[in-house]
């Protein structure tokens, strides 16, 4: 059986790996520049995070959205063009017929098939994230945004699950629909849903957010790459503003709002005063956050997730195969 | 002698159509049958139920003493060639040939380079760009290296030209020779003159029912066209099966099936040919089936 998937997939498999390898190579030549550069910027800081934050960006924002865009669309892309003909164009082009009469079960014929590929997408995606994620190490030190969604989404191990799930999606839409063209759109279809959904509804929510309350007149910045989803302040009486004067102007005591000048923006001098001022007044700082020590689990949680809906897809697939008629 | 297939009320719904109804037949061992009658009829459902690609919706198949069923060993003993000639096109014969060792326990792969080799089809040639009679004769060549019991085809000559129609049958009847008795075939096809030559069993579907079913040379005995004066064919009605009945003025050509000898002396009875005969059964499509007799079943009225 598996000289059959290698045979029927050798072709694609050659483009595929061509093409990882011209992405490879890319990486590698630009990835070693990005690390140079970053050397050199950190060297002329000795390290002061506050001559850093002065720096410009360390990569031009085409390259990141070019490489976001590769992120994300390339385990897709391979999952929907492999995955959605696996049992369809079989169907298709009648050869079902063929391979379900041979002295091997469909059960067996549908193992060999999946298991390879499932493999292939897990491969194809491990190698472009290790890509991605190598790159990005030095960009992620100085500009601390790992968690945030584009930047999580293509580095670490999520694009894996993202990988194994576009194919099982493939291949589940390819069983359902038995037909190629309107399981890749019934599958392009899904994989947009569930990672939007997944990625506005559940991500924020893996594990409760960290709330931290501070002195105002001491800044307060979570260590490393943070999720941060708020942060303002809050008084005695438990009324929440977030930073900005106009949402904080009408929760304070006339004392403070007195301090506040008439400009768009206080200047720095009366900001300290005003603090001060509300921080007499009970006022406290609020952040509430998923800590940067929390970027694993939460790549953890959110590839088990793929995986299992991944393991629920391919079930459906072989209960179908073995149910339906052919 | 012992049966093949066997089959009890076998039916197959597809939510309000009836594909096949009530289809109780056998099949004889070690013997080319054929499974004759017009598209819809049934001839593909039934045959992919008995290869176990399709389940019943109700009635019993036994296929060389089993259920057809998703098992190795019973797939080991069945060979199954569908109507489209299923093959990969991007493939060549020789990558089919690796496919099939790889897929199967028993596997003859010098039986089908040596055959498609006799026939002059080049094994490093893609699929798809052979003619269509080259395919046919891979994909036969592909269902005999299993090396199998039990022959399901499903009109594999209908899109053939007449002289590869001829090659396909003539590797199928030196196939069955070969096995010497153990290779049992089912050729569905409505090209009743091809079956003709090759079969000597015949199982007729019209209408989604079994019209006819039994050895060609009894059921050609038992039928004979009648000509006589047409206000006396009540009277055969009364002893005979009349299958068919064509009236010109005067004068009536019955197609019956005996039940006895014709007394009518104004009767003239002639043989049948099995062309005749099929057509004949063919148009009684609308009429239910008796039900089964011994080895034979059979269909009253007219058209």
């Amino acid at each position: 059986m598996t000289w059959l998937v290698w045979r029927q997939y050798r072709a694609q498999g050659a483009i595929a790996f061509g093409l990882l390898a011209v992405f490879a190579a890319a990486m590698l030549v630009g990835g070693s520049k990005v690390a140079s550069h970053w050397h050199t910027v950190f060297a002329a800081c000795s390290g002061r995070s506050a001559c850093l934050q002065q720096q410009p960006p360390l990569v031009s924002q085409a390259i990141v959205d070019a490489l976001q865009l590769a992120g994300l669309a390339v385990p897709g892309i391979l999952g929907l063009l492999w995955g959605a003909p696996l049992v369809a164009h079989e169907l298709e082009s009648r050869t079902s017929d063929f391979a379900w009469v041979q002295s091997v079960t469909r059960t067996r014929w549908l193992t060999a098939k999946t298991g390879w590929l499932l493999l292939a997408a897990a491969a194809c995606g491990g190698a472009v994230t290790a890509l991605i994620t190598w790159w990005s190490g030095p960009n992620n030190a100085f500009a601390l945004n790992a968690f945030l969604p584009g930047q999580f989404d293509i580095q670490g191990i999520v694009p894996v699950g993202y990988a194994v799930f576009a194919m099982a999606l493939g291949i589940a839409a390819g069983t359902l629909a038995r037909r190629t063209l309107p399981a890749i759109a019934v599958a392009v279809g899904g994989l947009i849903a569930v990672r939007l959904v997944i990625t506005d509804f559940a991500r924020p929510h893996y594990l409760a957010a960290v709330t931290t309350y501070y002195k105002l007149t001491t800044s307060f910045t979570p260590r490393g790459s943070a999720w941060i989803f708020f942060q303002g302040g809050i008084n005695r009486t438990g009324q929440v503003a977030r930073q900005g004067w106009g949402d904080v102007y009408p929760l304070l005591p006339a004392s403070c709002q007195r301090l506040i000048p008439q400009g768009p923006t206080p200047k720095s001098a009366s900001t300290s005063t005003l603090l001060s001022c509300m921080q007499a007044h009970g006022w406290r700082g609020l952040a509430t956050y998923q800590p940067a020590g929390r970027y694993w689990p939460f790549q953890g949680i959110e590839t088990t997730i793929y995986v299992l809906l991944a393991a629920a897809l391919i079930a459906l697939t072989f209960v179908i195969i073995r149910r339906r008629d052919a | 002698m012992s049966t093949a297939i066997e089959t009890r009320e076998l039916s197959k719904r597809y939510r309000q159509v009836s594909a096949l109804t009530d289809c109780t037949v056998t099949v004889p061992e070690g013997r080319i049958s054929a499974l004759i009658g017009p598209n819809g009829a049934g001839k593909t459902t039934l045959l992919r139920m008995l290869a176990g690609l399709a389940s019943p919706t109700g009635g019993t198949a036994f296929v060389l003493g089993g259920t057809p069923r998703q098992d190795p060993a019973f797939l080991a003993q069945i060979g199954f060639l569908a109507q489209e000639i299923p093959l990969y096109r991007r493939f060549t014969a020789e990558d089919h040939i690796r496919i099939g060792a790889h897929m199967n326990l028993r596997w003859d792969a010098s039986l089908v380079r040596t055959r498609l080799a006799g026939l002059r089809v080049p094994l490093d040639q893609r699929v798809g760009t052979m003619s269509g009679g080259q395919r046919a004769q891979v994909a036969l060549a592909l269902t005999l290296a299993k090396r199998p019991r039990l022959l399901l085809l499903d009109e594999p000559v209908a899109a053939l030209d007449p002289l590869a129609r001829q090659n396909f049958l003539a590797t199928l009847t030196s196939a069955v020779a070969d096995a010497d008795g153990r290779l049992t075939v089912l050729l569905s096809s409505h090209l009743v003159v091809d079956l003709e030559r090759v079969s000597d069993h015949v199982i007729l579907l019209a209408g989604s029912r079994v019209q006819l079913c039994g050895d060609i040379g009894t059921l050609l005995a038992e039928h004979k066209v009648l000509v006589g004066p047409r206000q006396d064919a009540v009277l055969i009605e009364r002893t005979h099966k009349v299958v068919q009945t064509v009236a010109a003025g005067r004068q009536a050509t019955l197609l019956v099936r005996l039940n006895g000898p014709v007394i009518d002396p104004a009767y003239q009875a002639e043989t049948v040919g099995f062309e005749e005969l099929v057509l004949a059964y063919m148009g009684a499509d609308d009429a239910p089936a008796a039900p089964a007799g011994q080895n034979l079943t059979t269909v009253g009225g007219d058209s």
